[in-house]
């Protein structure tokens, strides 16, 4: 379980972030959504102790985010390319992540085996670095390492994006699998609306730092936030007139 | 266009995040230009005198023009090491509508803008006053002076067209090097006298001045075989080089280092496959030859003073090279470090002890020395103890003030990406220090004595290590989220 309480990230007195209650239950996949700079990747920032509130604070699993470091034991993530290691092969990447997670060799090839059809041949026993590798194929090799040791809370930050139709499909079975069999609670950031619903139990529209609409998934949910953003087109496009 | 491309290329250079030149930085690089400046002008001025003193039957110019092929064949092997290639990044302009022979011009005129073709100008100046103007009417002294510059213009092109060649085949230098080391025996051992040789081409310019055309032929041609390259080789995969298969090390018996193993490894997977480390390693590794330098008896013993410089040096240059950019060897990558579940403490102990393993390594090594002076031993000892116990804390305790991520594929020599006013502080303190110490320590207590005490305050270093641990965990952890931060934004 996750507890946001009256979280305030703000840059020279500009709020980019705030978020006065968030709880989200251990299991939920908790889809983000939101316009770029809506303050996505600054939550899940300060989520992983990257950044530091200026005010507020989080509590991941009884564990106060900004005070103790208990939380990387049962936390993975992947905001983007800067968490691989581009000078490693993915194998090494694999291992190196897998020793900090203290797991060992068969685990870890257990875990990896379930991600072959997602890797799509083209990631693993390869001779190649993480750096020479294709954009889509970075992000894959973060994702499955982000999952791996079975973490009870996931953050993943765009993980569609750059990844074609197939592997995003991929994807969503991997998360639910990982959800249905572990009860992980995955906390997801998308544009991609389809992807999103589909795979999300719960989702939030953030505008501009506030949560302006959050919603469990129902039948009706992708109309809904589709409305909500193309209704903000039109809002600006009315103003603009 | 040209206007346009000219502003692009400036922008690039002042805009990048890689420029970030603090302001130390340019100030050092500003003493280091005067510098060489000034040992070329003094040596300009000088060079009649000394010609006058040691050639007192021959003509001075004659003797200078013998001298020019050396001088221009240490220009190419140093301008190999030094120079770069003329990079901005054309990738933007090859989609648009600029023609790629306007892109290739641009780029070779550009790269004229280097320290090295305005420097022998220092010398070359009050040369031609001194020794050229004075016994030759004006046309004669310009056709000369002209002679050189294309020489000069020569060697710049010809160190570009080198560089393409040698850094797509790897082993290029080498040849280079090869090449470079045959030519100069053949000269060295008078099978041909390339030099006179070279000199009388010279020669014939002061008496028949038409003959500086003959020196224009090369430069011409250097120019074109960049012009032709670029031609055909302006496209992406100029700058972009992929990893070839075969070359992947495997360095896998590190991880079997027990608890610090995961870091070594990564570590040395660091150093071994990013140029910039690399590049900085193998030269720690060169340095070990500079006690063949400096431990030179001159008739009255080698000055006791020289054996401590020595020992610093090529013991702890490794250390002293990497740790000066302790921890942003890692920066790329920091954030996703610090979401992983590890213990700080053990990423400082795994740095330590790796340095501690390849400082002793290196120790051993510059041992035989003792060949030469056995005082060697006790000084090379007193200054592993002393660079182990406190040098090694001290990067700790600059490290923790790391602003700048460093761009772990630039090449490392005069490369500034990433170097700030701590990166030059830190390198005194490790190096002045332990002299410091020695020097005030000897007028008390003696050589013996001062040996004793650097030793001493090496080992009482190692002896509180782990509280100094606890202490620097803590100090990295507290600096955390700047680092982070300032990494991002560098």
């Amino acid at each position: 379980m996750i507890e946001i309480r009256s979280l305030i990230k703000a840059y020279n007195k500009e709020v980019v972030l705030n978020i006065p209650e968030l709880i989200i239950q251990q299991g939920e996949v908790f889809g983000l959504v939101g316009n770029n700079g809506a303050g996505k990747t600054t939550l899940f920032n300060l989520l992983l102790d990257l950044i530091v509130p200026s005010k507020g604070f989080v509590v991941s699993n009884q564990v106060k985010v900004q005070e103790s470091e208990d939380w990387k034991a049962f936390t993975g993530a992947f905001i983007d390319e800067s968490f691989t290691i581009g000078y490693l092969t993915a194998d090494e990447y694999f291992g190196f992540i897998a020793e900090l997670r203290e797991m060992n060799q068969a685990d870890m090839e257990q875990h990896l085996d379930r991600y072959n059809d997602f890797f799509n041949g083209e990631v693993r026993g390869k001779k190649k670095f993480i750096r020479d590798l294709s954009k889509g194929n970075q992000k894959k090799v973060g994702i499955a390492a982000a999952m791996m040791g079975n973490p009870e809370v996931v953050i993943l930050d765009e993980p569609f994006a750059n990844l074609d139709p197939g592997s995003q499909f991929k994807l969503r079975q991997l998360i639910r699998d990982q959800t249905a069999n572990f009860g992980t609670t995955f906390l997801i950031s998308s544009h991609n609306l389809d992807n999103i619903t589909d795979v999300c139990s719960r989702i939030v529209i953030l505008e501009k730092g506030n949560i302006v609409k959050d919603v469990p998934k129902t039948a009706t949910t992708l109309r809904e936030i589709e409305a909500f953003f193309t209704g903000v087109k039109e809002e600006v496009g009315f103003s603009l007139d | 266009m040209n206007y346009s491309l000219n502003s692009f290329a400036w922008k690039e250079v002042t805009r990048s995040s890689a420029f970030g030149k603090s302001l130390a930085t340019n100030i050092v690089l500003g003493f280091l230009a005067l510098y060489f400046a000034l040992n070329f002008l003094t040596l300009g001025l000088m060079i009649p005198k000394i010609i006058a003193e040691s050639f007192p039957e021959a003509n001075p110019v004659q003797i200078f023009n013998s001298y020019l092929l050396v001088y221009f064949g240490f220009d190419l092997l140093f301008r190999q090491v030094l120079q770069n290639l003329p990079t901005i990044s054309f990738k933007p302009l090859l989609i648009l509508n600029v023609k790629r022979s306007q892109i290739a011009r641009y780029l070779l005129l550009r790269s004229l803008l280097h320290f090295f073709n305005f420097l022998p100008y220092f010398l070359l100046i009050p040369v031609t006053f001194s020794l050229v103007t004075v016994n030759h009417n004006p046309a004669v002294s310009i056709a000369w002076f002209l002679g050189i510059t294309l020489m000069i213009l020569t060697n710049h092109f010809l160190t570009i067209w080198l560089k393409w060649w040698i850094n797509k085949s790897g082993y290029g230098f080498y040849i280079f090097l090869a090449v470079f080391l045959i030519i100069y025996a053949i000269n060295f051992f008078r099978i041909i006298d390339l030099t006179r040789l070279f000199g009388s081409l010279f020669d014939l310019i002061l008496v028949k001045p038409i003959w500086v055309v003959a020196v224009a032929v090369p430069l011409v041609a250097a120019i074109l075989f960049n012009y032709r390259f670029l031609l055909g080789k302006l496209y992406l995969n100029l700058v972009e080089k992929k990893q070839k298969n075969s070359t992947v090390r495997d360095f896998s018996w590190t991880s079997r280092l027990g608890d610090y193993g995961k870091f070594i490894s990564l570590e040395i997977r660091m150093i071994w496959r990013n140029k910039r480390p690399r590049t900085q390693f193998l030269m720690t590794l060169l340095f070990l030859f500079y006690g063949l330098l400096i431990y030179k008896d001159s008739g009255d013993g080698i000055p006791d003073f020289i054996f401590i410089l020595g020992g610093l040096l090529m013991i702890s240059m490794f250390s002293i090279s990497l740790g000066q950019f302790f921890p942003a060897w890692h920066s790329s990558y920091f954030a996703m470090l610090m979401t992983q579940n590890f213990k700080m403490k053990q990423f400082l102990q795994s740095f330590y002890y790796m340095n501690v393993v390849i400082s002793f390594v290196y120790y051993l090594l510059t041992l035989p020395y003792m060949l030469i002076d056995t005082r060697v031993g006790y000084y090379h000892s007193a200054m592993l103890l002393y660079h182990l116990g406190v040098n090694m804390n001290l990067i700790f305790l600059f490290g923790k003030n790391s602003k700048r991520a460093l761009d772990l594929s630039g090449s490392s020599m005069f490369n500034y990406q990433g170097m700030g006013a701590a990166q030059w502080l830190i390198t005194f303190p490790l190096l002045v220090g332990p002299m410091l110490v020695y020097i005030l320590s000897k007028l008390v207590l003696g050589v013996n004595g001062a040996l004793l005490l650097l030793s001493g305050l090496g080992v009482a270093g190692m002896l509180f290590q782990p509280q100094l641990f606890n202490y620097f965990t803590k100090a990295y952890l507290q600096q955390k989220h700047r680092l982070i931060k300032d990494y991002k934004n560098s």
